[in-house]
């Protein structure tokens, strides 16, 4: 425990509301963006990793005293594939939407086994 | 100073799932985007809080015509059920402390291990070039990310297109919705900051191995620049088709040139200076995202809302 950092807590913590958002929710559209959610709060935790206080960005000449850049530029991507997941999970739930006219989880599981 | 960020961040985040009004959505998870940037700028890592800053546009756009279509096509229903409402919400609620309590029980106790951290800083500079070292290592040390990140844009726009497929063809312009081009206020001013716009992304792309940036940045504020444009007149003259070809030989184009820079060496056999390699594949990277982008937006603003 005593390596763990403030940032690291407040990311479990939020990663797990958005576990409980995301085991809870009626609506698919919630749920959906609960996964967002949850994305978000593991990029923070990968951040508070390399973070110490008073370091620097890794960037410019002298790189002295500085964040661990490793982390940062493996969830660059990662953002860039979030918003497309998210994209993908919404024009799912928009074709749903048209044939079931319903996105609430108990609606659409009683109408697909009609 | 950082504690207060997080705590606007936690409380943001439990906004969005304690609020029953499934509309406000769209803005906490506006106001959410915001605050995790900030936070990530204060964790001193500017590229991704200028990444995670753009992307929420194209957030919010995909969660309005989403919300657009739910309420358009979904006939919704009320159910009141008040007797089991407090043994609803008490088990998650137990399971999730439960599991919380699990996480900090069995965290390792050692400290993360910074060895490759060492390595990249002291080595970059002579091994790829430029002085930023987060742009050095996705294009240079973990070029396997970024090729294997393009090409899951790919796949994800052929799976958006796939899901949302229309035979038929469009009009150029729209005419029987009018845009936004008719308020003076907004398109006076979306005028005056496109120009902003085309030089700031330029600038990120160029400038993206010496400062903060890069091909990730650029290229989504490039595909804002067509949000905008869209946003004022209401045209829609792009070809999809061709948009999508392009994306596929600038994804080709990428594979070659770093295979030629990175597992060749051609960089020094051509005796290029150092930083070419990365400007090039930064320009190529950030035509690619806003190829996606673009193609993304399209499908959602222009198919999916008829």
């Amino acid at each position: 425990m005593s390596n763990i950092g403030i940032v690291e807590i407040f990311a479990v913590i939020v990663f797990f509301i958005s576990f409980y958002g995301l085991i809870t929710s009626k609506n698919i559209i919630k749920s959906i963006a609960s996964i967002g959610i949850m994305e978000i709060a593991v990029i923070m935790f990968f951040l508070g990793i390399g973070f110490f206080d008073g370091m620097k960005p890794p960037i410019g000449p002298n790189l002295e005293n500085v964040a661990d850049p490793l982390p940062q530029a493996l969830v660059i991507t990662t953002i860039i594939i979030g918003i497309t997941v998210c994209a993908v999970n919404l024009s799912m739930l928009i074709t749903l939407c048209r044939q079931l006219k319903a996105a609430d989880w108990d609606i659409v599981e009683k109408k697909s086994s009609e | 100073m950082i504690q207060i960020f997080l705590i606007f961040w936690l409380i943001s985040s439990l906004l969005i799932i304690i609020d029953k009004q499934l509309i406000h959505l769209i803005i906490h998870l506006g106001i959410f985007s915001m605050v995790s940037a900030v936070c990530f700028f204060m964790l001193a890592a500017p590229d991704v809080a200028m990444a995670e800053a753009v992307v929420s546009v194209f957030t919010t756009i995909v969660f309005i015509v989403c919300f657009e279509k739910y309420y358009s096509l979904v006939d919704i229903l009320v159910v009141p059920d008040k007797k089991a409402k407090f043994f609803r919400h008490l088990v998650p609620i137990g399971f999730t402390i439960l599991l919380i309590a699990l996480f900090f029980m069995f965290i390792p106790d050692v400290p993360a291990s910074t060895y490759l951290k060492e390595m990249y800083i002291s080595m970059f500079q002579q091994d790829i070039g430029g002085e930023n070292a987060v742009t050095a290592i996705y294009l240079g040390y973990r070029v396997y990310d970024t090729l294997f990140e393009a090409l899951m844009l790919l796949v994800s726009i052929a799976a958006i297109i796939h899901l949302s497929w229309h035979e038929k063809k469009l009009d150029i312009v729209d005419r029987t919705e009018s845009g936004i081009g008719n308020y003076n206020i907004a398109s006076a001013t979306i005028r005056v900051i496109v120009p902003l716009i085309v030089m700031f992304s330029f600038y990120l792309i160029v400038n993206g191995h010496i400062s903060a940036g890069g091909g990730f940045q650029g290229g989504a504020l490039i595909a804002v620049l067509f949000i905008c444009r869209y946003i004022i007149y209401h045209i829609h003259d792009m070809n999809i088709d061709r948009i999508i070809i392009l994306e596929k030989l600038v994804f080709v184009l990428i594979a070659i040139v770093a295979i030629y820079f990175i597992f060749l060496g051609a960089g020094s056999w051509l005796s290029l200076p150092q930083g070419v390699y990365l400007m090039v594949m930064n320009l190529l990277v950030g035509i690619k995202i806003a190829c996606g982008f673009l193609v993304m937006f399209y499908r959602f603003m222009v198919y999916e809302r008829r």
